[in-house]
């Protein structure tokens, strides 16, 4: 299906190709520049791009050298040629890591293109303060995604239980768990997956709550009370039989998407990202679908928020930094290449871009777009980029932690204290 | 009273008997072992011909899918826009060429650390084992940076040109100790007739180390074959890439994955080194016949 | 004053060793010694890769010995792994050899089966297999429960995780096995020839002839295979996810390291955990060679 678009939209690109020469578009000296782009993803994403690459090429003349790496490959690379002073033009960045990227100037700010060589009429407020670390624009949103719950539907239909819908709290999850247990379908199948480790998970509990991860300054958001009451709660959710044990959970091993627990059959829903869905749907033939994390209580909401799936951003030594600008400028503007790419790397943050894209959606995507566009009360304000140390906080903190209760070697209470006095001390010292 | 000729036919007879049950017993392990040797390989061939959405619903059965098609390897050639023949060739390239670089530049400096005399001998010897000691992701920023500068990266040259510099130590140290295996003799015999050091490397040294140089050939084609973390550093170009690292771009854990694309490429890059390790295998048979020595 | 004689010796005497050293000797020097000295002076610094590197003094140094508790516990996780895998995997090595050594039928086959698991490495379609395997409900435990046991799911428990690492590891034994067989074969065949016309056992033949003419060969991998164990990353690296879990029990040493330098930033810190690493079995090389002449028995 990827080669038949990549060809289908080569013959579109040759097209416009022929238009451009019979016009004489792409500035002179254009012609012959070459970017460097480096980014991660799959053979999917890659057919897109490089069919955008081609398109960009008629339409400017400039051509574009691309490559690209897994997820987990394409940091240490990225970093060794930034260390290297051989970083690339075009470089795909995340939310994760912009503010460090930032903050050590690997990227650049494009605050002096906006408007010129970079046009972002119509583009989403939440997605352009998503990029901007301490007032300065680094990063270009490719696309919006949120949240989600990965729901098996046909695990529920086989435990004739109802789904988890909109208003669902996390004491109805309680409730739909003990009925699973009783219907004992596949295996002891659970409901939910044991979430206590997920940062995006407590993130949003956290939301709801009124509080926060962290704060604008780079601080913790919560104290040890909220800690120890979230870790407490998925303690009675485990011992209770409502989420998936902890031998279970250690499978996921936090990648991969075939360690994750409704993969592996052991839980009909879990934590997701809403443009996972397509990806998930390729792996198992059940009936799968997406839905919002539960609520805390009923009419409780905010949790959400529309988060940039991920960002261009433009080398920080790059030579070509206005042409660079152009090439995001065409990736999110453009219809055709917008029809091109799709969803895939979330929903366009531009509403013309959005209305193009729309018709030629497979039915998962279209799912993860309704979800996106109408999380409605669910909704909440763009929380401030993370600071440096959060990866860290949720590699070596809470997923071990959440370990470490789950299987018994750390009280809820202890694991509440411990997360909030070695996250301070954590952030602390990478400030 | 037994006669001789009878308590021989009782201590031959027993003995045939044990040397049939020895012969029986370490048959069945062997079948045994090498079902558990084999397991993976059926696994993963299997895998490589079931539909993406039955890989991981299938556990760990060998036996084919009902849906089973050559879909998977249709889509893992064709992948990575330049296909993956191309991904093959280079692996070939650069792992034919590292086996020739190991094999010449180690087996030099494995003869001069195991025969020659020379000062400093001990202070370099000790020096090439603790290149062997130090983890490759400490040298790597600054021996990215040093090929960097010399205008390499991007090429498979950082890839390959320290292999005609010796600087697998493995390899050196494993001659090493195979060289001084060899009795000395046969160099005294040899310098006795004229020979200098280079006759006996050549004539000498060489040929009766057959065995531990096909070792170095096949473990070096096939660490090298199956390197990724050297391509993932030096070459950006997709038309360079090594088919281990084109492998690892199967699975994206933020996206699409093609799993099946993945297996059917993972036994298909079995085959160049399996077919590199059956032609090499036949030199690790040939044993040492040392006529006519005096011990 | 030296006579033109006297330097002629010399380089009579020297300059052999020093030419067949000469491509080993270019490379060290050229591309090796460089990045090495450079990883010592990191090991000294703060460096997040982005920007340069920032003098530190010895605090790397400090915080690992006196503030950093999963310094203490990779190096637990990871002699676990060196005490139980080189010994077992030395043993099938020269278990298996020796078996296919005797010129049984089948013996090229039998080589190549024992090999395929190195040749499968440690990829990510194993850690796949691996997974299926070693789970709560995977091949493994379905075996155990025909004897009636109920087993854990040992690679996501982390009493036992450790254990199917160093299962993978032992499984893939074929690299020393190959390394004892081309060692076996090197024996000259005359000197068994010689030995049963005098008379001696096959056992006594093993014991007498076959163990001191290997030891070199034994000494070699078990250098090598603690070394290599030492430094393993790769099957912890994909089976963990990088994670070193759960609950940090597969966290190897390089793969802390390497999560320290590429994860997190902190290229200066793991430097200095690279070069503890070698201290470590650079101590433990020299013993080794110190202690060889003991058992090791050369033939010059």
């Amino acid at each position: 299906m990827s080669i038949r678009l990549r060809r289908r939209q080569f013959l579109m690109g040759s097209s416009a190709l022929a238009a451009a020469a019979a016009f004489g578009a792409g500035p002179a000296w254009a012609q012959g520049a070459t970017l460097r782009q480096f980014f991660w993803g799959g053979q999917a994403r890659a057919d897109r791009t490089y069919a955008v690459n081609d398109l960009f090429t008629a339409a400017n003349g400039a051509s574009v050298d691309s490559s690209f790496l897994a997820w987990g490959d394409y940091w240490p690379k990225l970093a060794t040629e930034t260390a290297g002073g051989n970083a690339p033009d075009i470089v795909q960045m995340d939310y994760r890591y912009i503010v460090e990227y930032a903050k050590r100037n690997a990227i650049a700010p494009l605050d002096e293109f906006v408007g010129g060589a970079l046009k972002l009429d119509g583009f989403d407020e939440d997605q352009l303060e998503g990029g901007k670390v301490d007032g300065q624009l680094y990063g270009i949103s490719l696309g919006a995604n949120s949240v989600a719950q990965l729901v098996n539907l046909s695990a529920f239909e086989e435990a004739g239980i109802e789904p988890p819908n909109r208003d669902t709290t996390y004491d109805e999850i309680r409730e739909k768990g003990e009925a699973f247990k009783a219907a004992n379908i596949r295996g002891g199948i659970r409901i939910i997956a044991d979430g206590s480790g997920s940062e995006p998970m407590l993130d949003n509990w956290l939301r709801q709550k009124g509080l926060a991860l962290y704060t604008a300054e780079g601080t913790l958001g919560f104290d040890a009370d909220a800690a120890v009451e979230w870790f407490t709660l998925w303690q009675g959710l485990r011992n209770d039989g409502i989420c998936v044990t902890a031998e279970d959970q250690a499978l996921d091993t936090n990648g991969p998407l075939e360690t994750t627990m409704v993969v592996m059959g052991k839980a009909a829903m879990m934590p997701s990202n809403s443009n996972q869905l397509v990806a998930f749907r390729t792996l198992m033939t059940d009936n799968l679908t997406i839905t919002n994390y539960p609520r805390i209580a009923p009419g409780v909401g905010g949790g959400h928020y529309r988060k940039p799936s991920m960002f261009f951003s433009v080398g920080g030594s790059s030579a070509n930094k206005e042409l660079a600008a152009e090439y995001l400028s065409f990736f999110v503007n453009d219809l055709e290449a917008a029809k091109v790419l799709g969803v895939e790397r979330g929903i366009p943050c531009i509403d013309k871009t959005r209305e193009a894209v729309a018709p030629d959606l497979g039915e998962a995507d279209q799912i993860a777009l309704e979800f996106v566009a109408n999380l409605g009360d669910l909704l909440g304000p763009l929380p401030p980029p993370p600071p440096a140390a959060a990866g860290e906080i949720d590699a070596s903190l809470l997923r071990v932690l959440s370990q470490e209760v789950a299987f018994g070697a750390r009280t809820p209470e202890d694991a509440g204290q411990y997360f909030v006095s070695e996250a301070t001390a954590i952030l602390q010292r990478a400030s | 009273m037994t006669t001789d000729a009878e308590r021989l036919t009782v201590v031959t007879g027993s003995s045939v008997t044990r040397r049939k049950v020895i012969s029986i017993v370490s048959h069945v392990l062997l079948i045994g072992a090498s079902i558990v040797m084999l397991y993976p390989l059926l696994w993963l061939m299997a895998s490589s011909f079931r539909p993406e959405n039955e890989i991981f619903t299938s556990g760990v059965s060998v036996l084919p899918s009902a849906n089973w098609s050559f879909d998977s390897y249709v889509r893992g050639w064709n992948g990575l826009r330049v296909g993956f023949g191309q991904l093959f060739i280079n692996s070939f390239v650069i792992s034919a060429l590292s086996v020739i670089g190991n094999v010449v530049a180690c087996s030099l400096a494995a003869y001069a650390f195991a025969r020659l005399e020379f000062a400093g001998r001990r202070f370099w010897f000790a020096m090439m084992l603790m290149t062997l000691m130090l983890p490759y992701q400490v040298t790597l920023i600054p021996q990215y940076v040093l090929f960097l500068n010399l205008g390499w990266v991007n090429t498979i040259l950082p890839l390959v040109v320290p292999k005609f510099l010796a600087a697998d130590a493995f390899f050196i140290f494993l001659m090493v100790q195979f060289f001084r295996g060899i009795p000395k003799e046969l160099d005294e015999a040899a310098r006795m007739d004229g020979a200098g050091p280079w006759r006996i490397y050549w004539k000498i040294i060489l040929p009766l180390s057959m065995p531990v140089l096909a070792t170095a050939a096949i473990f070096t084609f096939i660490w090298t074959w199956d390197d990724f973390f050297g391509p993932l550093i030096y070459l950006s170009d997709l038309r360079q890439y090594t088919v281990m690292l084109g492998l690892r771009t199967f699975t994206d854990n933020t996206g699409m994955s093609d799993y099946g694309g993945m297996f059917a490429m993972s036994v298909l890059s079995l085959v160049p080194i399996f077919v590199f390790f059956l032609l090499f295998q036949r030199l690790l048979i040939e044993g040492i016949a040392t006529t006519g020595m005096k011990r | 004053m030296a006579s033109p004689s006297f330097w002629s010796g010399v380089w009579q005497n020297h300059a052999p060793g020093y030419l067949f050293l000469l491509p080993w000797l270019i490379g060290f020097l050229g591309l090796t010694i460089g990045p090495i000295l450079t990883s010592f002076y990191l090991s000294f610094t703060h460096f997040d890769l982005l920007t340069a590197p920032r003098w530190a003094g010895i605090d790397n140094y400090m915080r690992m010995f006196t503030n950093d508790p999963k310094f203490a516990a990779s190096m637990r996780v990871t002699f676990v792994f060196v005490v139980f895998s080189v010994p077992l995997k030395l043993a099938f090595a020269l278990g298996v050899a020796l078996l296919l050594n005797r010129g049984m039928k089948g013996l090229p086959l039998y080589r190549a089966l024992f090999y395929l698991p190195s040749l499968l490495g440690a990829s990510v379609a194993i850690a796949i297999l691996w997974r299926q395997m070693f789970a709560g409900n995977g091949l493994v435990n379905q075996l155990l429960a025909n004897f009636g046991i109920q087993g854990p799911s040992w690679i996501s428990n982390p009493n036992t995780s450790l254990w199917t690492l160093i299962i993978l590891a032992v499984w893939q034994f074929g690299s020393p096995m190959i390394i004892f067989l081309a060692g076996l074969r090197q024996i000259p065949q005359d000197m068994y020839e010689a030995a049963s016309l005098d008379g001696a056992s096959k056992w006594r033949q093993f014991w007498k002839i076959t163990l001191p003419m290997l030891t070199p060969v034994v000494f070699f991998n078990a250098i090598i295979q603690t070394i290599e164990a030492f430094k393993s990353f790769t099957p912890a690296f994909i089976i963990s996810g990088g994670t070193g879990g759960p609950i940090n029990s597969t966290l190897f040493y390089t793969l802390y390291l390497y999560n320290e330098a590429f994860g997190f930033f902190r290229m200066g810190y793991a430097s200095a955990l690279a070069w503890v690493l070698l201290a470590i079995v650079a101590l433990f090389t020299a013993f080794s060679f110190l202690t060889s002449k003991y058992w090791v028995h050369y033939d010059d």
